[in-house]
């Protein structure tokens, strides 16, 4: 319903802006070229599963990648990425070691009160790194998953001493253990308590910030079936929980505990002791973690990151039965998930996200990192940040938004070619490495136009271009499919770069 | 945020860094996902029967983003306790151009006194949020969703932009930055621009190139998804418009106008090329900030505050000759702040985050050369915890121009702005 409307209106949109730059200016361009015969989402893809498996599981394809799980098999292959210690990662942990400022401990960070920003820029470029270059890729998704899920804005107001530990010890220690674990953790962290106002929360001045996200996000959902007056409650069955105001770290102060019945969904407890509270809130958050709400909302939202924005309810069903008969583990529901039919049916259902976009390019360039220092990828945070998606920086506490209609931007869809051109042709940021487009090209050339744009994309992307869209690559070179290739001309030339930047432009790259 | 920043400059106040740097273009739309195989016949026959184009005033939101000390700007010299409180940073009264009984406007602003005096400038004083909100972050986000006590996560502009036709892709913009501003969080698309020229493919150097790129983005998206072709589709369409403009030639300013040279300038001569590019614009906003002046704002003669309100007051005064009377007839500008500021400067020469605050109004149909609001007094009983008291709610001064400007229904305004009640405190005229 407000979908047709919206479709209505894009259409529309489109259809108008020639008439009004024509009646403005005196030009006319057109702006629709014809009824969108539009292809199906699979047909821009292959239907091989290998592919579509590391297209979800992954930042994005890599020769090596794609090795890998023709070598060992998909099921091989999720083990192996569902127990990420057994991954060697030594080469993209060197590359995180270049930001030392990640080393320093909460507490040490905290006594020196500069407030200053390095560390939380730091966590972001590591971020980048860890996402492009290491070999644990399911994990770094995941990592990419529970940060939004349990957000924490990077950049943000108390985080300067505290959100890379966050990072560490709360998300990264549990992406693929128990969400309990992670959920205790997270609500014990100076990073959670200082960014929903926990710290500040007594019995006398609840601040309900945290009580009601805690419900609304991280666990049952906004429709969840709780209500003002449990929200409420979970704020006082949380006061207490605040922080060391001379280290930084957590602290339990029973004086600031409300005390007295409480009941939340279900869980009541008579609350009737200052020192209890802390146990009480274990047990509540304990609660709340397994309650079938949690475990149905969190199985929505991993259906929607991995199979599509509006995923089918008995995959969601049995997602939960799956994350409640594991005592809320994570790998199993990743399992069942990626076995499901609905997954192998969904091949080209997801669009990437302008993070992810920008990672996979990467990947699909095979670029490194920079030979030294980090100011390369400094450079990707700010083409991240510019795209409106820098890793781990989403403002409000819900975390970015993992559906197409929420990214949908003609300036966003701009940026997101001017991007694919800059990485290309390697323009900016220029301390990061990319390989010589040559490389890109087969050691002896095809006959033909058309035959090169299907190497190149078969090269980058893994995939056979649909003919429209090999026409209008050979279109742009002036140049039709059959059109014979000579090793002078511009498209392998000083045109190589725009060659592969529409190859980056097709729905085969801009889906995942 | 220009992309070749590489680091991050530590700042008293973290929040707001963030909040300049974190606004996003994102649709947060919560309704599912797009419906793609709506057939163009049918698009095409309900625009014909869709309302006629829309004729109201263009809105220009200026936010003047950390915190604009408008005790600073529009001074209650006369009120006996604003010396008090600001015996350092304060500006005094011999200095002020006088407005009235009451105010008089800081010297630095004095490219805008003819538009005071012709009663096309004019200001509203002791305004604010309904809720006071001291944290720049929190602030903004609030006042773009500008509905308390709803669960809304939309922004009230695309709200706005939600109630008419989007018949061009330029009706709602954000110009002087690729990141639209939360006001225009939700299901209508905006564009977002550094500038008209520089929106284009970086590759495309001339006309033969961007020709040829375009034709090759539309045969790529030629039978893709309509959630990838429709926004490549409206890019291309802004591309080309934008070129027309950037190709008719280096921009002239009318009547001798000239912008200072600086973000500001250009994002609204930007503003004023679009408006009269007649390309459908209808919101547009723009950003000038660094207001958060806790320490060292200067005083009367010279300083942070000084250089800034020479800035503001420079553009807005380039902009308003640039369009002429003619043109500002059509133009309703407003400016937003999240928070005004503490009420007594701290010990560093500055002042801290406080709640009621000023808005600058510009444009034919506002009722200038006045200042607007209920005044509450600066003494200590006055005070909201020690903040001048916000009189007029935000909201009603841009529900009002909705209303009397912008062609806005009862209804329209009471989507826009949910409960906001009927007070409005008169600021502009009535379209005829």
């Amino acid at each position: 319903m407000e979908g047709t409307t919206t479709g209505t209106i894009e259409r529309r949109s489109f259809l108008k802006t020639a008439a009004v730059g024509a009646a403005a200016i005196g030009a006319v361009g057109t702006a629709f070229t014809g009824v969108a015969r539009a292809t199906s989402p699979q047909g821009h893809l292959s239907g091989d599963q290998d592919l579509h498996l590391l297209r979800r599981a992954t930042f994005g394809l890599t020769p090596a990648s794609v090795a890998r799980i023709r070598q060992i098999g998909r099921e091989r292959w999720l083990d192996e990425q569902l127990r990420p210690s057994s991954i060697g990662d030594r080469a993209c942990e060197d590359l995180v070691d270049r930001l030392p400022q990640l080393r320093i401990s909460m507490r040490d960070k905290y006594e020196t009160q500069d407030f200053d920003w390095n560390v939380m820029f730091a966590l972001g470029q590591a971020t980048i790194i860890r996402a492009a270059w290491s070999q644990r890729q399911l994990f770094e998704v995941m990592v990419d998953f529970w940060s939004n899920h349990l957000n924490v804005t990077n950049p943000g107001d108390h985080g300067w001493y505290n959100r890379h530990d966050y990072d560490r010890t709360v998300i990264r220690k549990h992406a693929l253990g128990k969400f309990e674990d992670m959920l205790i953790a997270s609500a014990k962290h100076p990073a959670m308590l200082h960014y929903l106002n926990n710290v500040s929360s007594t019995k006398d001045n609840p601040n309900e910030n945290y009580g009601r996200e805690l419900l609304e996000l991280h666990t049952v959902g906004v429709d969840g079936g709780y209500t003002e007056e449990h929200m409420r409650q979970s704020a006082l069955i949380m006061t207490g929980w605040t922080i060391d105001w001379d280290t930084g770290l957590f602290r339990y102060d029973g004086s600031d505990h409300y005390r007295g019945p409480v009941e939340v969904l279900g869980f009541s407890r008579a609350n009737d002791s200052g020192p209890g509270g802390q146990d009480l809130a274990l047990d509540y958050l304990r609660y709340l973690a397994r309650h079938r709400q949690t475990a149905e909302h969190l199985a929505t939202k991993l259906a929607r990151r991995f199979v599509g924005d509006e995923p089918p309810s008995g995959l969601v069903d049995a997602l939960a039965d799956t994350y409640q008969a594991n005592g809320t583990a994570i790998a199993p529901v990743l399992r069942k998930l990626f076995r499901s039919t609905a997954f192998r049916s969904s091949i080209g259902e997801k669009v990437r996200r302008p993070y992810e976009d920008v990672i996979a390019t990467l990947r699909a360039l095979r670029y490194k990192a920079d030979a030294h220092g980090t100011g390369g990828i400094q450079g990707l945070y700010w083409v991240c940040e510019s795209l409106g998606q820098a890793p781990l920086a989403w403002s409000p506490p819900d975390g970015y938004p993992d559906t197409a209609a929420d990214w949908r931007s003609a300036g966003g869809t701009l940026d997101r070619w001017n991007t694919h051109m800059s990485l290309a042709a390697h323009w900016w940021p220029s301390e990061i490495r990319r390989p010589k487009l040559e490389s890109y090209l087969p050691k002896r050339l095809p006959a033909t136009y058309g035959d090169l744009v299907q190497d190149v994309a078969k090269e980058l992307l893994f995939v056979k271009l649909p003919g429209e869209q090999r026409d209008a690559i050979c279109g742009f070179f002036d140049r039709g499919a059959g059109s014979p290739l000579h090793d002078d001309d511009a498209i392998v030339t000083w045109r190589l770069s725009h060659l592969v930047s529409l190859v980056l432009d097709t729905p085969a790259h801009l889906l995942r | 945020m220009s992309t070749d920043e590489t680091a991050i400059t530590p700042c008293g106040c973290p929040d707001y860094e963030r909040g300049m740097t974190r606004r996003s273009f994102l649709k947060r739309a919560g309704a599912a996902g797009l419906v793609a195989g709506i057939a163009h016949e049918t698009a095409f026959s309900q625009l014909a029967f869709g309302a006629g184009p829309f004729t109201g005033d263009v809105l220009v939101v200026l936010s003047l983003r950390g915190g604009f000390d408008g005790l600073q700007a529009i001074v209650p010299a006369a009120d006996p306790d604003y010396a008090t409180w600001r015996p350092g940073v304060g500006i005094p009264a011999n200095a002020l151009w006088q407005l009235d009984a009451t105010f008089g406007m800081h010297p630095a602003m004095v490219d805008l006194q003819p538009f005071w005096t012709d009663e096309t400038f004019g200001a509203v004083h002791a305004v604010g949020m309904s809720e006071p909100n001291r944290s720049h972050f929190a602030a903004m986000e609030e006042m773009e969703r500008a509905a308390p006590g709803s669960g809304l996560r939309t922004g009230w502009i695309d709200r706005l932009l939600g109630t008419r036709l989007h018949e061009s892709e330029f009706q709602g913009v954000q110009m002087g930055s690729s990141l639209a501003a939360s006001a225009f969080l939700g299901q209508t698309p905006e564009l977002a621009m550094w500038s008209i020229d520089s929106f284009g493919l970086s590759a495309a150097y001339d006309d033969d190139e961007l020709a040829r790129w375009d034709t090759a983005l539309r045969g790529l998206n030629d039978g893709a998804p309509g959630m990838l072709s429709e926004p490549a589709l409206a890019a291309l369409g802004a591309l080309s418009v934008a070129a027309q403009i950037t190709n008719a030639g280096t921009y002239l300013p009318a009547n001798g106008a000239v912008y200072p040279d600086t973000d500001l300038g250009h994002a609204l001569t930007d503003v004023a090329r679009l408006i009269k590019a007649d390309v459908g614009l209808e919101v547009a906003a723009v950003d000038y900030g660094d207001w958060d002046m806790h320490v060292d704002m200067g005083d009367v003669d010279g300083g942070w505050m000084v250089d800034h309100l020479s800035e503001l007051s420079g553009a807005l005064a380039a902009f308003a000759t640039d369009m002429g009377t003619a043109g500002m007839a059509g133009v309703t500008l407003v400016s937003l702040t999240e928070f005004g500021r503490r009420i007594q400067e701290n010990g560093s020469g500055g002042t801290d985050h406080g709640h009621g605050q000023v808005v600058l109004m510009m444009g034919g149909g506002v009722k200038g050369g006045q200042v607007h609001g209920q005044w509450p007094g600066l003494a200590e009983e006055d005070l909201v915890d020690g903040d001048l008291a916000a009189t007029t709610d935000y909201r009603s001064i841009l529900a009002e121009v909705l209303e009397r400007r912008c062609g806005a229904s009862a209804a329209d305004v009471a989507g826009v702005f949910p409960d906001l009640g009927g007070d409005r405190p008169d600021v502009v005229q009535q379209l005829p």
